[in-house]
């Protein structure tokens, strides 16, 4: 496995393509690959190729790719990067092999995460009718998603709480007695976009459009199974893992905002 | 000056409404463009449940060391005030009221740790509810930014993230040009240019509120970046390599 960083040069046309369509920087992610063909299926549950922009500012977008083997971004470099300044040494991005920091991942460990996800459920709307994938709109349905136990338990980790004395709401609710997800554990919710694109068909068919909702969190997690926490690292969590979802990164925990020492 | 290790406790100071008065009498209520020291120590001793007549637990509180960060400045709105009286039906007088609109400050006061500590606590289960220099101008956030220790307030408001709302740094986020206006309390003994204002809490006594005059030194810092700075490379190490 591998993981990778380019920066997008944002003054670029190529960019604004590649960052207005999912579809677009999906194909271009895919095309990094010279051993992965259009029509070669993957096995099923192998380890599989996962990306996300990150976003700190106008003119800093980082592109993050997970993948079974080392990408060749040249072409991207060329559209949406600075070609005129890469050398063999710096070809535009970086990759590093992604095992030996996974090898080092055991129980009980701390570390702070950024993930970009498509919180979804099924609904049912009236008796009788087929369930249907909806998107959760709120802050306190998208956290609820990603804190759901059983998704923390099969994902290989738990998001830590914080402690007491960091928490606003002494009750530990809303005054309408909801929980409050943000008061409670070491997670943030800060950027939260509908998407809508169009997707072309192969053939050059009637052209669908793709209505996305994504949710980045950020926050501290504790690794509760280092094997499961390996797979999701590597596999992504839930829906829409084509388009920028899915990706969980870890780094090392920074000091908590309350810091003593100095 | 103390030569034992003091500790700073840092404020966030942000709401819709602010009106931080040092110097207005009678019917025109003006406010300066930053936090006064005797609003901010009147938060702190309110929190901590202080009687208005009590000036001797007021004078330890008065005796920290003060300086606000101008995060983001906000508007001056000016308000044409009118009021009857709820019992009597009266007209109460026309006043002039001003207000900064939508400002973000991040205030500290730096002394003894053991009373920083207490404050810090009474900001998280305040005895009087916490307001930004007038009673109807509540926060609209969680005002307690941490406690320092050992620390010194000219380096807290260097270092205290940036807490301009998102698009007030996406507009002023020029590293080079943006800083950002300090206004801090001159050290003992320092050799500085300053300007003096008369927000010295003595008394909030309601029978005569008085007020001594404080020396107060401008300062310019480069806004702070996030703290939410998130590199999963961070979590390499060197011989990771093939």
């Amino acid at each position: 496995m591998f993981l990778t960083r380019f920066r997008l040069n944002t003054a670029r046309h190529g960019s604004r393509r590649l960052l207005s369509s999912p579809q677009a920087m999906h194909a271009a992610v895919m095309s990094s690959f010279p051993g992965v063909l259009p029509t070669t299926a993957p096995a099923a549950d192998a380890p599989r190729t996962l990306w996300r922009l990150d976003e700190r500012a106008r003119a800093e977008v980082i592109l993050y790719l997970v993948s079974p083997d080392r990408p060749d971004l040249t072409h991207l470099v060329e559209q949406a990067g600075w070609p005129a300044v890469a050398t063999p040494d710096d070809p535009g991005w970086q990759t590093r092999p992604y095992q030996p920091f996974l090898d080092r991942l055991t129980a009980g460990q701390h570390w702070a995460f950024r993930l970009t996800a498509n919180p979804v459920h099924t609904i049912r709307r009236k008796e009788g009718e087929p369930r249907k994938l909806t998107a959760h709109l709120t802050h306190r349905h998208q956290m609820g998603w990603l804190l759901d136990e059983e998704r923390q338990k099969r994902a290989g980790f738990r998001i830590a709480e914080k402690p007491a004395g960091r928490r606003t709401l002494p009750g530990g609710t809303t005054h309408k007695g909801h929980p409050h997800h943000g008061d409670r554990y070491e997670l943030s919710l800060n950027d939260t976009r509908s998407l809508s694109f169009s997707k072309s068909r192969p053939g050059g068919g009637n052209r669908s459009r793709v209505t996305l909702v994504t949710a980045t969190f950020e926050g501290r997690l504790e690794i509760t199974d280092p094997d499961l926490l390996r797979r999701t690292l590597t596999h992504g969590i839930g829906r829409a893992r084509a388009y920028g979802c899915g990706l969980l990164t870890l780094a090392p925990a920074p000091k908590p905002a309350r810091q003593e020492a100095r | 000056m103390s030569t034992s290790p003091t500790s700073v406790l840092a404020l966030l100071l942000a709401g819709p409404l602010q009106a931080w008065g040092a110097a207005s009498r009678f019917s025109r209520r003006t406010t300066e463009s930053a936090p006064t020291k005797s609003g901010v120590i009147g938060l702190l001793a309110a929190a901590a449940g202080i009687a208005r007549d009590d000036d001797a637990a007021l004078a330890v509180l008065a005796a920290l060391r003060f300086g606000v960060r101008i995060d983001q400045p906000g508007t001056r709105i000016r308000d044409f005030h009118k009021a009857m009286h709820p019992v009597t039906g009266k007209t109460m007088p026309l006043t002039e009221r001003f207000y900064l609109a939508d400002a973000v400050f991040v205030a500290a006061v730096e002394g003894d740790h053991a009373l920083l500590e207490r404050l810090d606590a009474a900001l998280r289960s305040p005895v009087y509810p916490p307001f930004l220099g007038r009673r109807s101008c509540p926060p609209a956030t969680r005002v307690d930014l941490g406690l320092h220790r050992d620390a010194v307030l000219e380096d807290v408001l260097r270092t205290v993230a940036w807490q301009a709302s998102p698009w007030y740094r996406r507009r002023h986020h020029h590293p080079e040009t943006g800083q950002l206006t300090v206004l801090r309390e001159k050290q003992p003994g320092e050799d500085t240019p300053a300007d003096t204002l008369c927000d010295q809490p003595l008394s909030y006594s309601p029978a005569q509120r008085r007020h001594a005059l404080r020396s107060v030194v401008t300062d310019r810092v480069r806004p702070p970046r996030e703290s939410a700075h998130h590199d999963p490379f961070d979590a390499f190490s060197e011989d990771d390599d093939l």
